[in-house]
């Protein structure tokens, strides 16, 4: 296969948490310049492997290749600064910092001040937030402190962008809001891996689908073909389960 | 615009530096020495906030930098020779060594399991001094040369005051003091946005082990008499961890307001209750607890005094 399509290959993912294999042999490739989806039933393994692609946990086995490099086992930092960045399922914004010194948090201290606030100032004005500018994180409501975390993540302008359930919680408005900037960010060439149980927003807006069941990939393909797959439908419905 | 609110605070700073440099001919001997031990408590506040306050690490052992800063001064003086200025850096680069090797393993530690750590480091180095006979006399303290150092004292710890308030503002107000309150807000997600977050924590934490043992060192040059007991005093983190907790930790006025505070509260009660002087202290703190849980800093922030983040 034609490697320069591909932002992120992961091979044979394998991590168990004592005798539960959260992820067990997971293989897929998160095609460059596009919006993929990873989705599958609760307790599928889809967080762990969020949390092994960005060096949350390091995986007994296998391999996630980015630009080339192994980035498997590399610490958070680290595969932050390779140009993966992500957000959380439930927010994580610094809740007793302002929501401009969040923003600053993030870029490394080598890049000089000037240029940090620039930045920061111009997110905080795409997501419509600049007159909380002042406001402390933990003030702003639930999908406010969305914004600001999916805001945070861009600070850096990163190659690879990793979203951790974007709609949970979100009302709709607010989410289409967000689904627009993410389709902008595919303009501008970046690549989006979501997770998500919302199926509107995976069927709608992703372009290639990788489905996870029992720790393992079991279907991966357009949401057309996904939405027919027998595995996926089996998988979410628990017809017919094989022994 | 920040940089007229810098301007205008290094004016502040720099006028109550002048006053407190003007002072001391004009004071009794009871009052200098009263507003040196102030100006100490200062220096301790600040920087156990450093590491507390803008990094979320909760140390009950701090005053272990500051004895070995003591004792750093008190050994080099007695028994080497040494002019006790000099004696002070010393001090000041044992502390940082040993603050290294102690946050290495401690600060993966986290919450009640690292304040309890370092209550067990601070009695650790407590008891190195009482038993290392060779080095530090043992239980019998060292007493340094006499010579009249009240002076000499008050200025070295207006100096030290002064570079101590100057670093934690910029600490405070840089990029770097932000990246310490991310770690204090949430590790995880800090580590995950690109902090490495042990290397900032250590950082924080050697830097706020520096300016106690330059405290320590000047103390003992002053009282002219240390042992173990009086320098690895386990009030004296206690009083660092009150007095920022009382201003507000977190931010940089708030540990210099709470130390005046406290300290003077401490001394009134002293003088005119003698016997009840602990029953004052311990109510004084009740009612901070109470009614002024995120200090006054915090209380003044919450109420629309005090514009809300260190970076605007």
């Amino acid at each position: 296969m034609a490697h320069d399509g591909i932002a992120l290959d992961v091979r044979d993912l394998r991590k168990a948490f004592g005798g539960v294999r959260a992820v067990d042999g997971c293989s897929f490739a998160v095609p460059r310049g596009k919006i993929s989806g990873l989705i599958g039933p609760n307790g599928s393994g889809k967080t762990t492997t969020f949390n092994l692609l960005t060096g949350v946990v390091s995986p007994d086995a296998g391999r996630v290749l980015y630009r080339g490099e192994d980035v498997a086992g590399l610490k958070p930092f680290q595969v932050f600064h390779r140009g993966i960045t992500r957000t959380f399922q439930i927010t994580r914004v610094f809740r007793e910092m302002t929501v401009f010194e969040n923003m600053l948090s993030v870029t490394s201290l080598a890049v000089p001040d000037r240029a940090v606030r620039a930045r920061a100032e111009e997110l905080l004005a795409l997501v419509n937030l600049t007159h909380l500018r002042g406001e402390y994180g933990g003030r702003l409501s639930y999908g406010q402190q969305k914004l600001l975390e999916f805001a945070r993540a861009l600070m850096t302008d990163p190659d690879l962008i990793l979203l951790d359930e974007p709609a949970a919680g979100v009302n709709r408005t607010l989410l289409q809001h967000l689904l627009d900037h993410i389709h902008r960010l595919q303009e501008r060439g970046k690549t989006i891996l979501i997770v998500e149980h919302d199926m509107n927003v995976i069927m709608n807006h992703c372009e290639r689908i990788f489905v996870m069941d029992y720790g393992v990939k079991i279907a991966e393909g357009p949401p057309d073909e996904i939405r027919r797959d027998e595995r996926v439908i089996d998988a979410y419905f628990g017809r017919r389960r094989q022994p | 615009m920040a940089r007229r609110e810098h301007a205008r605070n290094l004016v502040l700073v720099g006028l109550l530096a002048l006053g407190l440099a003007l002072l001391p001919g004009a004071l009794t001997v009871y009052i200098r020495s009263f507003v040196l031990f102030t100006m100490m408590y200062v220096v301790l506040a600040l920087s156990w906030n450093i590491i507390s306050g803008f990094t979320g690490y909760t140390s009950f052992g701090h005053v272990a930098f500051y004895g070995i800063g003591a004792y750093a001064c008190a050994i080099l003086v007695a028994d080497y020779g040494w002019h006790w200025l000099a004696s002070l850096g010393a001090g000041a680069v044992v502390s940082a060594v040993v603050a290294m090797a102690i946050g290495y393993p401690v600060l993966r530690l986290k919450g009640p399991y690292f304040a309890i750590a370092m209550l067990g480091a601070a009695e650790g180095t407590r008891v190195i001094a009482t038993v290392w006979d060779g080095l530090t006399h043992g239980g019998l303290g060292i007493s340094l040369p006499s010579v009249e150092t009240s002076m000499q004292t008050y200025y070295a710890m207006l100096v030290l005051m002064a570079v101590t308030i100057a670093s934690a503002y910029v600490v405070g107000h840089s990029r770097f003091g932000i990246r310490l309150n991310a770690i204090r807000e949430d590790e995880g997600a800090a580590e995950a946005l690109g902090i490495d977050a042990t290397r900032y924590k250590l950082a924080a934490f050697t830097l706020s082990a520096i300016f106690p043992a330059v405290a320590g060192g000047i103390q003992a040059y002053k009282v002219l008499y240390i042992d173990p007991p009086s320098v690895f005093f386990v009030q004296i983190t206690i009083a660092m961890a009150l007095m920022s907790m009382l201003g507000g930790k977190g931010t940089v006025i708030g540990p210099i307001v709470g130390a005046v505070l406290l300290y003077t509260a401490q001394e009134l009660t002293w003088v005119n209750f003698p016997s009840a002087h602990l029953i004052a202290y311990g109510l004084f703190i009740i009612i901070v607890a109470r009614f002024v849980p995120r200090g006054l800093v915090g209380f003044a922030i919450d109420r629309g005094w005090v514009r809300k983040g260190m970076v605007h």
